[in-house]
């Protein structure tokens, strides 16, 4: 039984990674989960997860030929699996990010929770691939006007694919009354409940620097705690694996990255 | 010298617009290091380093001219392939030399025209300004018609799209 979830902004910057793997770190004392690196064309799970110097990537699965099995480039960390995805020149050029559906079919297998770190846009197929995938987008957002802009373009794009809204996740916080002012008038606008605020932390910046997840890095950090919080708030609807991993395989994919 | 930060991306591309343009689509705020392909032989010499904040470029600095700004840029002009690595730093771009107007690198390094307009329309005309504030917010989510329009423009953008790109499976 598995659910996809997108992680996903619309806007670079609101923290994006840090919330996929803080959520996957706090859902794993309950699940099995798997997080995936699904930003192809910038890499950044991998730095936060320790995984720097790994040899086998996501990009090692998405070429012609791959050598490579899904179990090679799958790091058990924190708790979680972990796919990170690499930066490097040559496994870029050569992946196909179409691809990542059979990958994620696979990886379905073995999860209860799957966690796709989405691209921060909306601008090319392959970076909205993981929305068209999963079955719900949590949306990480920063209570800003540009941020909440964005973050309805993804809402449509994941409602008009067929996706669903798993709810809306405040991040970098500053101003908790911008918070409490979508709470009261913006939660109409979203499909799903706020999930959590999380205040801007310095504990963020320096787990990012060790390369460990906040929860991992600094779990009694203000943020962490408010991560957990929103993790307890995500209801998880777990579906048959097989269905999910027959609706990837479906899914019609773009044909250039 | 290494640039604080995540490196996010390293590449050798062909194009610097490229770059510029994946900086921009994710809003990266960081630096990015050029370097052209005949640099390698001079030792670093050869590199420019662009500050780039929530995707736009801000500043430029070039390591062998010494020059920052826009002459930075224009000393890293027509020197491609360039080996590219970005390095994202929320806490925004650090040592990246004289200011540059956001346009410029599209403008002196791809020759982009359409990609430099882009730029120069996501700069801040007053970075950190009232868009982060809490009364911005209110007074955005307040304009319901606003709002709808954003959202009937995004749905009308995934549609067209999801033809486009073939996803129309998943709009059925």
């Amino acid at each position: 039984m598995v659910e996809a979830f997108a992680v996903a902004s619309g806007k670079g910057g609101t923290g994006k990674t840090t919330a996929t793997l803080a959520l996957g770190m706090a859902l794993a004392e309950e699940h099995d989960v798997t997080v995936v690196d699904a930003d192809t064309g910038m890499a950044n799970l991998l730095f936060h997860a320790g995984l720097a110097d790994v040899d086998a990537t996501l990009h090692d699965l998405l070429v012609d030929d791959a050598d490579a099995t899904v179990a090679d480039a799958t790091y058990e960390r924190f708790g979680m699996r972990v796919v990170p995805c690499g930066t490097d020149l040559a496994a870029f050029a050569a992946a196909d990010p179409a691809r990542l559906r059979d990958v994620v079919a696979e990886l379905a297998a073995d999860a209860d929770v799957l966690l796709l770190d989405s691209p921060a846009t909306l601008g090319s197929k392959s970076a909205v691939l993981p929305v068209v995938l999963a079955d719900r987008v949590v949306l990480v957002l920063n209570p800003t006007v540009p941020a909440l802009s964005d973050g309805l373009k993804v809402q449509e794009y994941a409602l008009s694919y067929d996706t669903g809204v798993a709810g809306v996740l405040f991040n970098r916080v500053r101003d908790p009354a911008a918070v409490e002012n979508v709470r009261e008038t913006g939660a109409g606008y979203f499909e799903g409940p706020v999930l959590g605020s999380v205040p801007e932390d310095d504990a963020a910046a320096a787990a990012r620097r060790a390369g460990e997840p906040l929860l991992a890095h600094a779990p009694e950090s203000e943020a962490a705690t408010a991560f957990r919080d929103a993790a307890a708030r995500l209801d998880v609807r777990p579906g048959d694996a097989d269905d999910v991993a027959e609706r990837f395989r479906r899914a019609v994919v773009p044909d250039e990255p | 010298m290494t640039p604080d930060g995540t490196p996010v991306f390293d590449r050798v591309v062909a194009d610097a617009g490229e770059v510029l343009a994946a900086a921009l689509d994710r809003s990266l705020t960081g630096t990015a290091v050029l370097e052209p392909g005949d640099a390698v032989l001079l030792d670093g010499e050869g590199r420019g380093v662009l500050g780039i904040r929530d995707g736009v470029p801000v500043a430029a600095r070039h390591a062998g001219t010494g020059r920052t700004g826009a002459d930075a840029v224009a000393d890293l002009a027509d020197a491609g392939p360039y080996r590219v690595t970005l390095y994202a730093n929320p806490d925004g771009p650090a040592d990246a030399g004289g200011a540059v107007d956001p346009a410029v690198p599209a403008d002196l390094l791809a020759s982009d025209v359409d990609l430099a307009a882009r730029l120069r329309e996501a700069a801040p005309a007053d970075a950190g300004g009232p868009a982060d504030s809490a009364d911005a917010v209110e007074a955005f989510l307040a304009d319901e018609e606003t709002i709808a329009g954003i959202r009937e423009r995004a749905r009308e953008e995934a549609a067209r799209r999801a033809e486009e790109w073939g996803f129309a499976d998943a709009t059925e």
